[in-house]
């Protein structure tokens, strides 16, 4: 009798894992939660489930089972498919897992339907939402994706010399005496600075320019002040902003209040704080072919290519870009990664996205690029 | 001859009296203490004691307190470390009573200097840009307040481009001065009568002045570069100071952002139509140039 | 016997006021309180930099804090104190006087401190500022409960203090005949 528990535990646990193996789970209305069992997916009879079972396998990281869900083989590569979705070169997709998905179809026939995907990742940065239309064929009873040729940048092998300057950091080692310390911190400035109020909340955005011979890494905040001069609510850039700043460099910055209005704001006090900081002036990123477009959402984003010049790989391309009326004020500044690495001589797209609101009054707009390259951690 | 009223006799009598017995009541000990008058940091010095018999003696000021069991009617000595710091001491003697004194101890003669010269960086051709501040102090640390003259000195290369003599004015000598036309190191130099202390200052090119850009197109693309880029008093801009290449087309806009090298930036634009091209570094901004599109 | 009992009511209330009243008005740490050490700073002289509001604030607060700690640490012998308030040469010999004291059981207590401070020198890049203090307070020397002194004295203090990471610190404090 006594173990009469124990052995009803053990048979219940063991009858949840069958459930959850072989039985056929419901999958739910909400944005991306994956159809099937863990061991294996339903029949793909409809372009609609197609799709399921090759998000499901993505989510689950089965690569084998995932790539025979695409009809053609043999222009994509299984190891270039695996990169595509998991990662490589350290780029933030590596670090990324695919949280949910949307799926909307746009149109089908007998044997062919487009499906409009909205793919949600969650990364070390936050969430990454990418979307993109997927053409599907049915391959005798079934329905596979037919996945887009994956262009694999064609660099020759070469060796780059690294010219560019290099910043290095020594401390003092004069021990505490007074007056015999180090350098002074780099001299950086805000040259501009605009208050806004946003669906969000308050917005203070501008630009910061290093007018110092020395790389300077840079925070800028804010404090909101009322009528009566005490602080409302007070905020960092966090990383909207360019940090590493090189001689003369000018980094957009945007500083967000959630929930908060400029109504009950007399005024805004900045702060500025710059520190040395090692920095190297390779590898050189141009932005190239940047134009505001709408996309296939009907959004209005500006994008373009990324080249790399150098013959440093970038791992995490984060873009800043700043908007200017016309009169020269600083608009909107946006921001957004690139999930996958930017390797030497070669060039990735990039998008962000404009406020609905704010693309009437944009004349002029700058793109900064801000990396992180793990050989420089 | 006016006879002495005996009342007023007996009472001076009486006063003599007391006054002995007074004197002979008092404990066997100096009840004034003759401390120095002008101590210096570091020099040993002497309280002469009167009187017979034992007594405590206790010497209390900056970085000392000390308690030591003395004679009267000989030198108490105090030796150099325990006067080591200038500020206010307190001796007291104390036998049946206590009796104290106060005394200063002054700063010895100036031995080191504390100075302060900012910014470790300054652009060229700046008014009022550099600035030091001197203080004297003994070889024990502490602060000289007599009055003495600092000389002050700017050098580069060997050259002397600044010097002024400043007499403290209540312990400190300071000094403003221009930045030199030069970019490069500048040693400030502040010196009394002994080894002087020397800082430097690094003198930078300021802000780029009259840039100009070329361009061609090539097969790779746009090149473009820069003219040597100098400041308005023509010291070249340093290694790694950021230039703005923008290209405006028909294909959008592109931007590279290029360290100088060597006094020059350069860079490469993928354009393949017709673009003009501008350049900026921080705030200043330069010409624009046309090239036209691949053919 | 019933004015007796009244008498011993009105004594127990009287006994218990008289307490009570004790205990508000000489708390047992009274010397510690911040309002035994009053300071008054003028900073009009100052140059040739002029001294910020928010500088001049900082400086009355932490020159402040700096007496109060160093009268703390000359009472009970305890170094301890001296943190945070001072930097360099003068936490040196404000240590050292403290290991001198323990070492002869003696003490030192300053109490009804009063400050008249004037600043005389504020550096062009506001990296050190030198005050004059004409400092009164009674002075008290013990050799362990006995007092040897115990007198009101004026003395004139010149004051280095540079800024630190999030105060001002005092890098010297040098009593001086006369200014």
């Amino acid at each position: 009798m006594k173990y009469a528990l124990p052995i009803i535990l053990v048979v219940v646990t063991a009858l949840l894992i069958f459930a959850g193996l072989f039985v056929n789970a419901q999958a739910g209305i909400t944005l991306g939660v994956a159809k099937g069992s863990a061991l294996h997916t339903a029949t793909a009879n409809t372009p609609d489930q197609a799709v399921n079972n090759l998000l499901l396998e993505v989510q689950r990281r089965n690569w084998d089972r995932a790539y025979d869900n695409i009809s053609d083989k043999d222009d994509v590569p299984k190891e270039a498919f695996i990169r595509s979705w998991g990662g490589s070169d350290g780029s933030l997709r590596s670090f990324s897992s695919l949280e949910g998905f949307e799926a909307r179809p746009l149109h089908e026939t007998n044997d062919e339907a487009q499906i409009r995907l909205h793919l949600e990742f969650s990364t070390p940065v936050g969430p990454i939402e990418d979307v993109r239309d997927l053409h599907l064929v049915r391959v005798g009873k079934v329905w596979k994706a037919v996945w887009p040729r994956i262009e694999v940048p064609n660099v020759p092998a070469q060796v780059i010399p690294v010219t560019f300057l290099r910043w290095d950091l020594v401390t003092s080692s004069a021990g505490n005496e007074w007056g015999a310390k180090n350098v002074d911190a780099p001299h950086v400035r805000i040259i501009s600075m605009n208050a806004v109020d946003s669906a969000e909340g308050a917005v203070v955005m501008g630009e910061v320019t290093n007018e110092d011979t020395v790389p300077a890494f840079v925070t800028v905040n804010a404090t909101l002040v009322d009528g009566s001069g005490n602080a409302i609510d007070e905020e960092s850039s966090f990383d909207k902003i360019a940090h590493v700043l090189l001689p003369k460099q000018v980094t957009p910055y945007r500083i967000d209040f959630p929930g908060f209005n400029l109504k009950n704001v007399k005024n805004v006090r900045m702060g500025v704080n710059a520190a040395l900081v090692p920095a190297s002036a390779d590898p050189v990123i141009g932005v190239m072919n940047q134009r505001i477009d709408t996309d296939m959402q009907g959004k209005s984003v500006l994008h373009g290519d990324l080249l790399n010049q150098g013959g440093q790989t970038v791992n995490i391309p984060h873009i800043i870009a700043s908007f200017y009326d016309n009169d020269g004020k600083v608009v909107w500044v946006s921001d957004g990664y690139v999930d996958r690495a930017l390797l030497p001589q070669s060039s990735e797209a990039f998008a962000v996205e404009i406020p609905k609101s704010l693309s009437s009054k944009i004349h002029n707009f700058h793109v900064v690029v801000n990396q992180y390259s793990l050989n420089n951690s | 001859m006016t006879s002495a009223d005996p009342e007023m006799t007996g009472l001076f009598k009486l006063f003599a009296i007391m006054c002995m017995a007074a004197s002979l009541s008092l404990p066997c000990s100096a009840q004034e203490l003759r401390v120095p008058s002008s101590a210096i940091a570091g020099e040993a010095a002497t309280i002469p004691t009167t009187g017979s018999g034992n007594a405590t003696f206790y010497l209390m000021g900056p970085g000392t307190a000390k308690k030591s069991d003395v004679t009267l009617g000989e030198e108490i000595h105090l030796p150099s470390p325990d006067l080591q710091y200038a500020g206010n001491y307190s001796a007291i003697l104390c036998s049946n009573s206590c009796s104290s004194a106060n005394f200063y101890v002054t700063a010895a003669k100036p031995a080191a200097m504390i100075f302060l010269v900012h910014p470790s960086r300054v652009p060229v051709a700046q008014g009022d840009a550099v600035s030091g501040v001197a203080f004297p102090f003994d070889r024990y640390h502490n602060l000289v307040t007599a009055p003495l003259n600092v000389n002050f000195q700017l050098t580069a290369k060997d050259a002397t481009l600044w010097s002024r003599s400043v007499r403290t004015q209540d312990s400190v000598a300071w000094f403003r001065t221009n930045s030199g036309n030069s970019a490069g190191p500048v040693q400030a130099i502040a010196s009394l009568d002994d080894e002087p202390v020397r800082r430097v200052v690094q003198q930078v090119a300021s802000e780029p002045c009259n840039l100009r850009i070329t361009g061609e197109r090539t097969r790779a693309g746009i090149l473009v570069q820069t003219e040597p880029v100098h400041d308005c008093v023509g010291n070249i801009v340093p290694d790694g100071t950021i230039v703005t290449f923008t290209s405006t087309g028909p294909d959008g806009k592109g931007t590279v952002d290029a360290p100088i090298k060597q006094g020059v930036a350069r860079a490469k634009i993928e354009s393949p139509g017709a673009s003009t091209i501008s350049v900026a570094s921080g705030v200043v901004l330069g010409n624009e140039i046309r090239v036209g599109a691949q053919p | 016997m019933r004015r007796t009992i009244v008498n011993l009511k009105s004594a127990s209330v009287a006994a218990i006021l008289s307490v009570a009243g004790l205990l508000l008005c000489c708390p047992l740490h009274s010397y510690a309180a911040d309002n035994a050490v009053q300071v008054e700073l003028d900073v009009k002289k100052a140059a040739p930099r002029a001294v910020e509001d928010l500088t001049e604030r900082s400086i009355l607060r932490d020159y402040r804090f700096a007496w109060l700690t160093m009268s703390r640490a000359l009472e009970f012998n305890s170094p301890d104190f001296l943190e945070g308030a001072f930097a360099g040469d003068v936490k040196g010999m404000l240590t050292q006087t403290v290991a001198s004291q323990q070492r002869s059981h003696l003490s030192r207590r300053y109490s009804d401190q009063s400050h008249r401070v004037e600043a005389v020198f504020y550096a062009p890049e506001g990296d050190v500022m030198e005050l004059h203090d004409t400092a009164e307070y009674q002075l008290q020397l013990l050799d362990g409960d006995k007092a040897l002194i115990n007198e009101h004295v004026v003395v004139h203090y010149v004051v280095l203090m540079t800024p630190a990471a999030d105060r001002w610190v005092v890098r010297q404090l040098q009593a001086v005949p006369r200014f």
